[in-house]
């Protein structure tokens, strides 16, 4: 389990990280979803040791990282593909890794066969493309078969099969009881990997919850298609905003599609269609990060 | 069984034997010691053919056969650098640090490993030089051998100088984290601080130059200690506490500083 208490995290003059506190739980694939600069990669330094955190701690099974007996045997991470001595082999990169932890290095080609860059295991990393050098970092994460599991943008530069290997095998490390925290700014990525979702922007907290729950709470709306649009609309004097779509239909907002349908009947209206439409996450995310996003477009002409 | 210092000095030295960077760096060491030290000995046998014997008193056979150290010492001390500075220039820094936490065990670990190899390598190059040097005097009556006073612990301390330099460069590695500073600041000390130590009055000289690396290092290897030095023990110990110096601020940033 991980534990993420009260942190904050301040550079020179940016709060990076403010006040962030959540726990991760084992079991089911956690997804960390926030804009680009939203502080996704410091609260995984954060967790990994590698920066110290201004306030708070986090603690990994209730140790902080620098106290971790045998580090890579509790956490495996991802932090970022690159982070690898570019002159150095695959193979000779994972034995300095798993000799650290004394970990056997029967291990690392074991790693090295599953990850599938096996055949390249003596090649030097320099020469890898990045799906490569992050299938070499999955195999690192894996090297002390931990049951912390941490990915720090993992898809980026996946091919689309490598990105299906890749949910998977969340899927299984979860269903193995593990804790999988996998970051990620691509909202469309954490609705079909993740169970359960943290939404961070600008440093801060803004929700969590299942994909459903994040979904359900948001307001959706509803398509109406009837024979009389504009009786229908007099008569749906509750709803908070009704647009009129370009084929005549209506979509309605602030109002349940039962309390539609029971308008339209007792105005003795025929409805054709009745549809209620689930905001995606994707617009849950635009919404909830509206003003969290450290470098969105400005209109042009638009006060900013 | 949970991983101790001997774990991460296992992982540092895979980490070291296995960059091309370490093989040319071993090999440039042994080619500047042992050939500069071979091409002095040469210029001098051929000098001392042609000119009597007067240019002969205090000649130190020992010493000239060891010049080529003059140059290997900025062999060790890039070797030392890059060990560090690349783990910042790469980023894997942060990978090493995930797998050894215990920042001051990765350091140790690190430094013993270059220290230990540089030693084994530095040893086999100054001996080599030493011995070649000998050969190429022994026909004009100059050589000396092992056994003569000082000259073991001399041949012996020339290895130990290099290895300690190689400690400096991974402390500076550490301090500055770009090869290109560290290697600015390696070089200035080693050869553009005594320059300019050179324009100061020379009472002075004696008393600053003395505490020089480069001059330490002079009064380590030569049998006979030369003038305005410390003896060759004062001379290691002032470096030892240099390159502790060095390391200790070193491992000071590294506990602070975010990876």
């Amino acid at each position: 389990m991980l534990k993420i208490d009260h942190v904050s995290k301040q550079y020179r003059d940016t709060l990076a990280i403010d006040d962030l506190d959540f726990e991760v739980t084992p079991g089911v694939v956690t997804g960390f979803l926030g804009p680009n600069g939203s502080g996704k990669s410091t609260t995984m330094r954060i967790i990994m040791g590698l920066d110290r955190p201004t306030k708070g701690r986090a603690t990994i099974n209730g140790q902080s990282y620098h106290d971790l007996k045998a580090p890579l045997r509790e956490v495996g991470a991802l932090l970022d593909a690159k982070s690898v001595n570019p002159k150095r082999s695959a193979r000779n990169h994972l034995r300095a890794l798993a000799a650290s932890n004394n970990i056997p290095f029967k291990r690392v080609d074991e790693v090295l066969e599953f990850v599938g860059i096996a055949s390249v295991a003596n090649k030097k990393v320099g020469g890898f493309s990045l799906g490569m050098s992050q299938r070499l970092g999955i195999a690192g994460a894996l090297l002390g078969d931990p049951g912390v599991l941490l990915f720090d943008e993992p898809v980026n530069g996946l091919d689309p099969e490598g990105i299906r290997w890749i949910r998977d095998f969340f899927r299984s490390l979860a269903k193995e009881g593990r804790t999988v925290f996998v970051s990620s700014h691509l909202m469309s990525e954490m609705a079909v990997s993740a169970d359960q979702i943290i939404v961070i922007g600008r440093g801060k907290f803004i929700t969590s919850g299942s994909v459903d729950e994040l979904t359900a709470n948001a307001t959706g709306t509803v398509l109406v298609r009837c024979e009389s649009p504009d009786r229908l609309q007099a008569a749906l004097t509750s709803a908070s905003a009704i647009e009129v779509l370009n084929d005549g239909a209506l979509s309605v907002s602030g109002i349940t599609s039962r309390d539609i349908g029971e308008a339209a009947f007792a105005a003795g209206i025929a409805l054709h269609e009745l549809t209620p439409q689930r905001a995606s996450l994707e617009e849950v995310f635009m919404d909830l990060t509206a003003d969290a996003v450290e470098y969105g477009h400005h209109t042009p002409g638009a006060a900013s | 069984m949970n991983p101790t210092l001997w774990s991460a000095i296992r992982s540092e030295w895979i980490k070291f034997r296995t960059v091309r960077s370490t093989i040319i760096g071993v090999i440039t060491l042994l080619v500047l010691t042992i050939g500069i030290g071979v091409l002095i000995s040469l210029a001098i046998k051929s000098h001392f053919q042609h000119d009597g014997g007067i240019a002969r008193i205090g000649f130190d056979p020992t010493a000239t056969s060891l010049g080529g150290v003059l140059l290997a010492q900025f062999a060790v001390g890039t070797l030392g650098i890059i060990a560090m500075s690349t783990e910042y220039a790469t980023g894997s820094i942060r990978t090493t640090l995930s797998a050894i936490p215990k920042r001051i065990r990765m350091l140790s670990a690190k430094g013993i490993v270059m220290f230990t190899s540089m030693l084994v390598v530095s040893e086999v190059a100054v001996f080599v030089a030493f011995e070649i040097g000998q050969a190429i005097y022994k026909p004009i009556g100059l050589s000396t051998t092992l056994s003569a006073p000082g000259v073991l612990r001399g041949v012996a301390m020339a290895g130990v100088y290099l290895a300690l330099l190689a400690l400096l460069g991974v402390g500076l590695g550490l301090i500055m984290r770009t090869t290109a500073a560290s290697i600015i600041v390696y070089a200035t000390l080693l050869l553009i601080v005594p320059i300019i130590i050179n324009f100061l009055p020379s009472n002075w000289q004696n008393d600053i130059t003395k505490f020089l690396p480069s001059e330490l290092g002079q009064a380590m290897l030569a049998p006979t200690v030369p003038a305005d030095h410390f003896s060759w023990g004062v001379s290691t110990l002032i470096l030892l506490a240099y390159v502790a110096g060095v390391l200790v601020i070193g491992g000071a940033l590294l506990e602070r500083r975010d990876a």
